[in-house]
């Protein structure tokens, strides 16, 4: 009898039956617990479906989001040529003169464009020309009706440019091919494939921080400084207006 | 000077070439590069109406050339020499009018007229990476059509001329 006293006492079956429901809803809330909700978050995932945010909801978020870009550069413009005229960079007022392409030669011993509008609409020689994408070249000569446009492959282009992420001026050299050359003065530049080219941003000749190209490839071992081989960001082949960057007198 | 010059017309035809250089149809390009139109006239008109007509009319068609395009290069040197040299070749019997004869000579002057503006650019400093290419392509592509274009035209010019090797 000694021994009952101490025999382990189960409770009894009745009691086991009538509580496993409560214990079963309990070891679930438990699971939920462990699993962060999952079941919980899924269950209403499910539900919730058909009142989640549609297109619609995205296409205000990302025209909303372009909206504000737009505003934001609008401003840095504005902002930009106020700077630029309390320095005095800027020459006199320019205007944008668009013109048709009515003549091309992409290839060849020269490569230029004749466009279709000219001194009559005031096109001078030395205008920069801009493409979709940047810059395309300069005006070369102008007659009362059309312009040649030296394009910057040609050899004879010079231009003067600036990569941003070094913050380093280089002269980029047409070679013939439609990848011109980057020609650096300094011999540790630090550019690498992927940088971006733009015109200088204190350049009063060419329209400041436009974009010319991507440097491609870079030759480290080039004598007496290191050369870069540019993509241009304004294809010359698909161009069939361009705009001539006129000066108001 | 010629019978060819007497008709004016006939030298109106000098105007297609500036006129192909700028319209540069590019169902006629070899690798984006089109022929020395310029050598496809002048050939015939050379052969046709002799070496002073014949480097009269390079001249005047270099000249026109040359202000198509900017930068320092000209072409009134071979274009001048071609025209002398070729009207010289027509003076000579027999008549160059196979098609083999016309293309190989539109292959020469092309190739001259090529290494003449490659080597003025080397002489101005410009680095042309696509100078072989450009002098390649031009060439076989101008000595690939002179057979069609210039006897075409050397037919037309002898017969509008046709006591002119008298």
């Amino acid at each position: 009898m000694a021994m009952s006293g101490r025999r382990l006492r189960l409770p009894p079956l009745r009691l086991v039956r009538a509580a496993w429901p409560w214990l079963a809803v309990l070891l679930a809330f438990a699971a939920v617990r462990l699993s962060k909700g999952a079941f919980v978050l899924d269950a209403y995932a499910l539900l919730s479906r058909p009142f989640w945010p549609g297109t619609a909801q995205s296409e205000w978020l990302r025209s909303a989001q372009q909206f504000d870009r737009q505003t934001r550069l609008q401003q840095l413009e504005a902002d930009n040529r106020r700077l630029r005229g309390l320095l005095d960079l800027d020459r006199a007022g320019v205007s944008l003169v668009s013109a048709p392409v009515i003549s091309r030669q992409a290839q060849g011993w020269w490569q230029q464009l004749v466009v279709g509008q000219g001194s009559l609409q005031g096109v001078a020689p030395g205008d920069a020309v801009l493409g979709p994408g940047g810059l395309l070249g300069r005006v070369a000569s102008a007659t009362p009706s059309t312009a040649t446009v030296l394009l910057l492959t040609d050899p004879a282009s010079r231009v003067g440019v600036w990569v941003g992420r070094v913050q380093h001026h280089g002269l980029l050299v047409g070679v013939g091919t439609p990848r011109p050359v980057l020609r650096f003065i300094e011999q540790d530049v630090g550019v690498r494939p992927g940088d971006v080219v733009t015109t200088s941003p204190a350049s009063t000749l060419l329209p400041p921080n436009l974009t010319v190209g991507v440097v491609q490839s870079v030759n480290e071992r080039a004598v007496p400084a290191p050369e870069a081989v540019v993509q241009l960001a304004a294809p010359v082949d698909a161009v069939d207006w361009v705009q001539v960057r006129v000066q108001r007198p | 000077m010629s019978s060819l010059v007497r008709q004016r017309w006939t030298l109106a035809t000098a105007l297609l070439v500036p006129l192909l250089v700028l319209a540069s149809p590019a169902p006629l390009q070899l690798a984006g590069v089109p022929p020395s139109w310029a050598v496809l006239w002048l050939l015939p008109w050379a052969l046709v109406d002799g070496p002073l007509s014949g480097a009269l009319a390079g001249l005047a068609l270099a000249l026109v050339l040359d202000g198509l395009h900017p930068g320092p290069l000209t072409q009134v040197p071979v274009l001048v020499v071609l025209g002398w040299w070729w009207g010289r070749l027509g003076r000579k019997a027999p008549p160059l009018e196979r098609s083999f004869s016309l293309g190989l000579l539109a292959l020469l002057g092309a190739a001259l007229l090529g290494g003449s503006l490659w080597l003025q650019q080397l002489w101005w400093g410009e680095v042309n990476a696509a100078a072989l290419h450009t002098l390649l392509a031009q060439t076989l592509l101008t000595g690939l059509l002179a057979p069609l274009v210039c006897s075409l035209q050397l037919l037309l010019w002898r017969q509008l001329a046709p006591g002119l090797r008298s």
